[in-house]
C-alpha cells in the first residue's frame, strides 16, 4: 500500500510538471493555431532565470535570507520569463502574421527559435551544468512507510492552484472570453473592439509565465540546469496537451498527470529504460482511438 | 454629416474593387448599399471598419471621414473603441464556442466599467426576446434567425452611435426577414444611424430613407428611397422589373 502511495506521489509530482508546461502550448495553440515548439526551451530559460535571480538576491549585494530569496524569485522568474516569451511573439511570430504566412512557417519559426534559445545558452555559459541554489530547506515526513517531502507538496499544490486560476481566467473573465473567441474567428475580435494583438500577448504572458514557475520549481527538485533541460520535457509535455485535447485547459492537465502516472507505472514494473518507450506507445494508442485528444473537439475548418 | 466617404478607391490584393466613389450618412438615417455580388458593397464597409492586416483592404486613393476626420490611419479596434461604429457582418460570425450571454458580454470588453450595462443587455432582450429565452445556449445552436439578432445585438452592445449591416437578410426566411427590418427601424426611431448593405434592394429601400446602387466599384445611381424605387433603371436591375 505505502509503495502503491509513495508511487502516486512521484506521479503526481512529474504530472505536475508536465501539465504546468502542457497548458502554454495548449493556451496558445489555442489563440493563435500555432504550436509553439519553443515553449520547452522557455521553460529551460525560466529555470536559468530563476538561478540568476535567486543567486543574485542571495549573493553578497542583497543577501537575503533563502526563504525570502525564493519569496521574491517567484515573481521575478514568472515575470521575466514572461518577457522572453512575448519577446518571442513580438520579434517572430507576430512579423509573420502581419505578413499572413502559412501556419507552417510559424510552426518552423517556432522551432528554430527553440533552437536558438538552446545554443545562445550553450554560446554565453558553455557545456559545463549549474547547480542550483537550495531556496527552501528540505522536510522530509514519514507516514508511514511513505516520504513526502515539502517541494513536493508545494510543486502539486502549485499545479492544482494554477489550474483554478487558469479555468477562472478562461471562463470568469472578458479577457479569458476573448481567448476563446478568437480562438473561434480571429477575424471578428476586433469588430467587438478588442484589440487582437493584446490577446495575443496576453496569452503568451500566461504560458511563458507558467512555464518559469514550473521551471524554478523544476529547478528546486533536480538543481542541475543544463541548456538542453527543456527539450526532452518540453516534447513530452506537447504530447500530453495533444493528448489531453490541445486547446482545453483541463486536457493539457488531465494529459499531463496522465503521462506522469505512466511514466511511473511503467519504471514500479519494468526496467527504468523502458520508460520512455511505454509512455509514448500508450500515448499512441490513446490518439489511435481518439485523435481529437481526451477532451478535444473535432476542429471544424472554419474560414 | 456623421460619415463621409470620399472618391474611394480600394484593392483587394491586385484586383481593384472600388473606383472611386462617394457616399455620406448624416446623423439619424437609415442608408442602403445596393446592388449585386461583388459590385464592391461589403468591400465598402471593411474599407471603413477595416480588418486586422493582411485581409485588410487596401486603400489607395480617397478619403473616409468621420465628423469630418480621416479615419483612414485609425485602428480596427479604435474604430470600434474610440469613434463608436460597429459592423455586424457578413455571415454574422458570432462566436459559436461561446453563450449568447457571453457574446454580448465580450462587445462590452472595450467600453468603461461603469457604464449602465445592464440596462443595454435589457434593452437588447426587449429588442429581441428571443435571445433573452436562450441566453445561456451556446450560441452556435441558435437558428440562422437568431444568430442575425445576436450578431445585431451583439453590435449594439459596443455602444456604437453608428451601426453598420452587412446583409442581416441573407439566410433568413421571409418572416424573420421583416421582422428582423422592423427592429431595424424601431432602432432607427429610438435614434440609432445605420448603414445598410443588401442585395434585397426591395426591403432595403423599403426601410431606408436615402440609397445608392453600387455596380463593379462606381455608384450607378443614388437619391432618396422613393426616387430608387421609381428609377425605371433600378426597377429593372434591382428590383425584377
Amino acid at each position: 500500500m505505502d509503495f502503491i502511495i509513495q508511487n502516486v506521489l512521484n506521479a503526481l509530482q512529474w504530472g505536475s510538471f508536465y501539465a504546468l508546461i502542457a497548458l502554454g502550448y495548449t493556451l496558445v495553440y489555442g489563440v493563435l493555431r500555432l504550436i509553439n515548439f519553443a515553449h520547452g526551451d522557455i521553460f529551460m530559460v525560466g529555470a536559468y532565470i530563476a538561478f540568476f535571480v535567486s543567486g543574485f538576491l542571495l549573493g553578497p549585494v542583497i543577501g537575503l535570507s533563502p526563504a525570502m530569496a525564493f519569496a521574491v524569485t517567484v515573481p521575478l522568474t514568472m515575470a521575466l520569463t514572461s518577457l522572453v516569451g512575448v519577446t518571442l511573439e513580438r520579434i517572430a511570430y507576430r512579423p509573420l502574421r502581419r505578413k499572413g504566412a502559412h501556419r507552417l512557417y510559424v510552426v518552423i519559426t517556432a522551432l528554430m527559435c527553440g533552437l536558438i534559445l538552446e545554443y545562445s545558452n550553450l554560446a554565453v555559459l558553455g557545456a559545463s551544468r549549474l547547480k542550483f541554489p537550495e531556496l527552501i530547506e528540505k522536510q522530509i515526513w514519514h507516514l508511514g512507510g511513505v516520504t513526502l517531502t515539502n517541494l513536493k507538496v508545494l510543486v502539486i499544490a502549485t499545479a492544482i492552484v494554477v489550474f483554478l486560476f487558469l479555468q477562472w481566467v478562461v471562463t470568469r473573465t472578458r479577457v479569458g472570453m476573448a481567448m476563446r473567441a478568437i480562438s473561434y474567428d480571429k477575424f471578428a475580435i476586433p469588430l467587438m473592439g478588442i484589440p487582437s494583438d493584446n490577446i495575443i500577448v496576453f496569452t503568451f504572458i500566461l504560458g511563458s509565465g507558467f512555464a518559469g514557475l514550473a521551471g524554478l520549481l523544476f529547478a528546486m527538485s533536480y538543481p542541475v540546469l543544463e541548456p538542453f533541460m527543456g527539450m526532452l520535457i518540453g516534447w513530452k509535455a506537447f504530447i500530453a496537451a495533444v493528448v489531453g485535447g490541445i486547446g482545453d485547459i483541463k486536457g493539457a492537465f488531465v494529459g499531463g498527470f496522465l503521462l506522469g502516472f505512466i511514466e511511473v507505472g511503467v519504471v514500479t514494473v519494468f526496467p527504468s529504460t523502458y520508460r520512455d518507450l511505454f509512455a509514448f506507445t500508450i500515448l499512441l494508442l490513446i490518439l489511435w482511438m481518439k485523435p481529437t485528444g481526451l477532451f478535444g473537439m473535432p476542429q471544424s475548418t472554419k474560414i | 454629416m456623421l460619415l463621409q466617404v470620399e472618391n474611394l478607391e480600394v484593392k483587394y490584393g491586385n484586383i481593384q474593387a472600388l473606383h472611386g466613389i462617394s457616399f455620406h450618412v448624416n446623423e439619424g438615417e437609415i442608408v442602403t448599399l445596393i446592388g449585386a455580388n461583388g459590385a464592391g458593397k461589403t468591400t465598402s464597409l471593411y474599407s471603413i471598419t477595416r480588418l486586422p492586416p493582411p485581409e485588410a483592404p487596401r486603400v489607395i486613393g480617397g478619403d473616409i471621414k468621420f465628423r469630418g476626420e480621416s479615419i483612414l490611419k485609425t485602428r480596427p479596434s479604435d474604430v470600434v473603441r474610440k469613434l463608436h461604429l460597429a459592423l455586424s457582418p457578413e455571415g454574422r460570425r458570432i462566436f459559436g464556442n461561446l453563450s449568447v450571454m457571453e457574446n454580448l458580454k465580450l462587445a462590452t470588453y472595450s467600453r468603461a466599467k461603469n457604464a449602465d450595462l445592464d440596462h443595454e443587455y435589457e434593452r437588447i432582450f426587449e429588442l429581441f426576446p428571443r435571445l433573452k429565452e436562450r441566453r445561456n445556449q451556446r450560441s452556435e445552436s441558435l437558428s440562422g434567425g437568431e444568430q442575425q439578432m445576436l450578431a445585431v445585438g451583439r453590435a449594439l452592445m459596443t455602444g456604437c452611435k453608428l451601426l453598420l449591416l452587412d446583409e442581416p437578410s441573407m439566410g433568413l426566411a421571409p418572416v424573420l426577414k421583416y421582422e428582423l427590418f422592423r427592429k431595424l427601424k424601431q432602432l432607427n426611431e429610438e435614434g440609432m444611424t445605420i448603414l445598410l448593405v443588401e442585395q434585397n434592394a426591395n426591403l432595403a429601400l423599403h426601410l431606408a430613407h436615402r440609397g445608392y446602387v453600387l455596380d463593379t466599384g462606381n455608384i450607378a445611381a443614388a437619391g432618396t428611397s422613393e426616387e430608387l424605387l421609381g428609377n425605371p433603371e433600378v426597377k429593372k436591375a434591382y428590383l425584377g422589373g
